[in-house]
């Protein structure tokens, strides 16, 4: 493996306009990652045809890295100004916003910036060791029963995030929930809840849901403190996180690693579902999950590593068996086939070069996620000193183009303001903001997956305790569950009695 | 069976011209073509109903680098989608009419007008520039399976698991793959559980890791699969072998009497458009199908394993073809058929 590694390092860096190429992946994909509504998407999108004059490994490599660097360049918007720059940074947003308000956005940043290059590598060097059987596992054992229950044991948790209690919190879950069965069902194609309007047949896309409930919200909370001149503006804190402080959440990293590399190792999951997972395993396994959605340190790390260690993880079922974990890998396929090359088995054999810069160039870029990261994060924190009355038109502005760009349909701008007024609403009487976007996005791919889960099963529910990774994961989400209600119970008994 | 036997005449229109492939021919002669009254004079838009990395956002990429590769016009791609195509049709069907905005759809808007009178008609309310891809679906199975190597030991192994069997495909109400599955469970007796799975991804990855024991796909789409040995097709739903799969035997040989439901994509225009508009769009169109970069697009999606180009006219045929046996056969599935 490190002779591979070190050819494909080699081969890297001795040609300086593949530098060239390399260098202008990590810029690309963290500067589209931070802009809301434009996404590392959009630059794959600009960039793929003109791929075709560049070298296989080069145009390969690119996608690969602009995956990396863009993942990563989401949070930091998330965590200044509520704007997740991609859906799988909304976890981050989770308790990244609420540490910037209590002026601890440079301890935010920092982490974010430190874990999303401590899971990329991890993620990286798993990648360079295991591909081959680790996608050949993944593929015989993981089916859409062991998603839907890998969602359920997410979901389990997610009550305890952000709500001003466990109800509440269960109810802004069961919202989106609601939510996320707007649209066509995932398998027949019926369309719901569409009230004769075409549009709503496609459902409620992420991004505007996100944009709305976060950013919009959050400017309408901001705007009525102004208005009753409650404002305080946020402080811009400096302090990065120290190694101890890191440290002292090597657990939560490690699990994070672990989770987003499974989650994405999966065709077609990715990094939004490892975000999420990431996320919610630190509160489960938290002795002080209230904590969580009002500015915990682990809350960020959690997120952030989970979903740059699905980077990695998402080349594997990619390069090994030509399946891509997402978008932005579909469209790695598409510049394979530019070359009139197919990503799967056969590219190990033809084309080993090839896979050997990539995985270095993967390597490389999640490092320099952490030097840049570093390096600009003292200039980025200085954008938190712009006046809220400049600053909100301005988050207004993007977060409506960003809604509009992905599909563009009104609807979704209209969604996002919607979601706006409504966040608005449930945040002032204890609703749980994370617990709807956890709803929307964990509800879109559990109810795909039971669907199909089911036909597989022939609609016999019980086959699903029959295959262990579900019944593992299955019964400890109920667990979670029970004891959620149980804790609740108790504590309103106990308020009862005061 | 007897509904579907009596549809072959109606539908013997969708094979007439699709017989496999001879060397490819230019059907338009005339490299160049003044613009009508400047037009375009500015970029098209075409708007796609899929996402981008798709097989339909793949076609339409290709095309529109094809056209402007000629016409030095540029396409910008919209892509809208969701709602199995209807958002971008409804959004097209919205676009003004002034043949700067084009449409890449595919063969679910005919099944879809079939199925609802009220949705667009892609050969009456639209004008169809060029079909620049038609093909054929096969049943595939793992190229390392030991339980059935073959047709019908595949369908004698169904058969035995009393609707346990599974296969996956894009089984929405009414699709081409739902339709045409219910022929073959009708005419071969057998039983077998349809997995929807919507994207490609997880459903080669169900057939490759054994989570279904066949799948239903079309060739282009699983090219690599075969390439690599790790699919093996063991039935084509085509009224005769193409050379590239000349041991594959047909559903009509194996004794399933039906015509075939085939999968096209193409790009159109508004039937409002000014007409010298459309005339000048149909040669840029159909001239772009002819170009080299659209050629080894299609070869490297086995779309010229059959004949795969369909001109206006031609076009129609196969749209107007298709609706009548969509119909038909959604009818006698006791579909409401509006």
């Amino acid at each position: 493996m490190w002779e591979n590694f070190a050819a494909g390092s080699l081969a890297l860096f001795s040609d300086p306009f593949t530098i060239a190429i390399f260098v202008f992946g990590v810029m690309g994909g963290m500067l589209f990652g931070a802009i809301p509504g434009v996404s590392m998407l959009t630059l794959a999108a600009i960039l793929l045809p003109f791929t075709a004059s560049l070298t296989p490994a080069q145009g390969v490599m690119l996608f690969a890295v602009i995956y990396c660097t863009g993942t990563y360049g989401g949070a930091i918007t998330a965590i200044l100004f509520n704007i997740p720059g991609a859906p799988e940074n909304a976890p981050t947003a989770f308790d990244g916003y609420p540490m910037t308000r209590q002026g601890k956005s440079g301890k935010a940043v920092g982490a974010a910036v430190l874990c999303s290059a401590i899971g990329g590598v991890a993620s990286a060097l798993v990648m360079m060791a295991a591909t081959e059987p680790l996608a050949n596992w993944a593929i015989r054992n993981i089916g859409p029963p062991e998603i839907f229950a890998l969602v359920f044991f997410g979901l389990a948790v997610a009550s305890s995030v952000g709500g001003r209690s466990i109800w509440k919190g269960w109810m802004s879950v069961l919202l989106g929930l609601i939510i996320a069965t707007i649209g066509q069902d995932p398998v027949g194609g019926i369309n719901r809840y569409n009230f004769g309007f075409t549009d709503l047949a496609a459902g409620i896309a992420f991004v505007p849901a996100i944009l709305g409930f976060f950013a919009v919200s959050e400017i309408f909370v901001q705007a009525e403190k102004k208005a009753t001149g409650k404002f305080d503006a946020p402080k811009v804190g400096m302090s990065f996180p120290s190694f101890l402080e890191i440290w002292a959440h090597r657990i939560a990293v490690v699990r994070s690693i672990l989770v987003g590399f499974f989650c994405g190792i999966l065709p077609g999951i990715g990094a939004t579902l490892a975000a999420f997972m990431g996320y919610g395993e630190a509160v489960r396994w938290s002795r002080d999950k209230e904590a969580y959605g009002k500015g915990k340190l682990e809350g960020v790390i959690s997120s952030e590593t989970a979903n740059n260690a699905a980077t990695g993880a998402a080349m594997i079922p990619l390069l090994a068996l030509g399946l891509p974990g997402g978008a932005l890998t579909a469209m790695m396929v598409a510049v394979f086939q530019m070359h009139d090359l197919e990503p799967g088995p056969l590219v190990f054999y033809n084309s080993p070069e090839l896979i050997w810069i990539v995985f270095a160039a993967m390597f490389y870029a999640n490092l320099s996620i952490l030097f840049i990261g570093l390096v600009e994060t003292k200039t980025i924190l200085y954008l938190l000193k712009i006046p809220f009355q400049f600053l909100a038109p301005m988050i207004l502005l993007l977060a409506t183009i960003g809604s509009y760009i992905g599909r563009g349909l009104v609807l979704d701008v209209i969604v996002m303001f919607g979601a706006g007024i409504v966040g608005f609403l449930l945040r002032r009487s204890g609703y749980s903001i994370p617990g709807i976007v956890l709803g929307i996005i964990l509800g879109k791919i559990g109810e795909q997956n039971f669907a199909q889960g089911m036909q597989m099963v022939h609609y016999d529910l019980f086959t699903y305790f029959s295959r262990p990774i579900c019944l593992i994961l299955i019964v400890a989400g109920s667990l979670t569950l029970l004891a959620g209600i149980y804790k609740a119970v108790g504590s309103s008994r106990s308020t009862a009695s005061q | 069976m007897k509904n579907y036997i009596g549809l072959s005449v109606l539908a013997g229109l969708l094979v007439l011209a699709s017989g496999t492939a001879g060397a490819f021919e230019c059907k338009v002669k005339a490299a160049t073509m003044a613009k009508p009254d400047g037009f375009p004079s500015r970029a098209l838009t075409m708007i796609v109903p899929y996402g981008p990395a798709g097989g339909s956002g793949q076609v339409a990429a290709a095309m529109a680098e094809a056209v402007t590769g000629h016409t030095d016009v540029a396409i910008n791609r919209d892509h809208k989608p969701g709602g199995s195509g209807t958002v971008g049709m409804t959004a097209y069907m919205a676009a003004p009419a002034d043949g700067y905005n084009v449409l890449e759809h595919i063969d679910d808007a005919s099944s879809a007008h079939a199925l609802d009178s009220t949705r667009p008609n892609p050969a009456a309310d639209l004008i169809p520039l060029v079909v620049s891809q038609v093909t054929f679906s096969q049943v595939y199975i793992r190229s390392n399976e030991t339980r059935y190597t073959d047709w019908p030991s595949f369908v004698e192994w169904v058969k035995a698991q009393g609707g346990k069997a599974t296969i996956a495909n894009v089984s929405k109400e009414g699709s081409m793959e739902r339709v045409t599955m219910k022929f073959i469970t009708d005419a071969t007796g057998m039983e077998i559980q349809q997995i929807s799975f919507d994207k490609g991804a997880p459903r080669y990855g169900a057939l490759l890791g054994g989570q279904v024991d066949a799948l239903f796909e079309q060739p282009g789409d699983v090219r690599k699969f075969l390439d690599a040995g790790n699919f093996k097709p063991i039935l084509t739903i085509f009224n005769e072998r193409p050379g590239v799969f000349a041991d594959v035997p047909t559903h009509k040989e194996m004794g399933m009497d039906f015509e075939p439901l085939l999968r096209f994509r193409g790009f159109y225009v508004h039937k409002d458009a000014p007409a010298d508009r459309v005339k000048w769009l149909q040669w840029a169109f159909q001239r772009g199908y002819c170009q080299d970069s659209y050629q080894a697009f299609n070869e490297s999606k086995f779309m010229n394993v059959i004949d795969s180009y369909r001109d206006t006219a031609g076009a129609i045929d196969l749209i107007n073809a298709s609706v009548v046996q969509y119909r038909e056969v959604y009818k006698s599935m006791g579909m409401d058929v509006k």
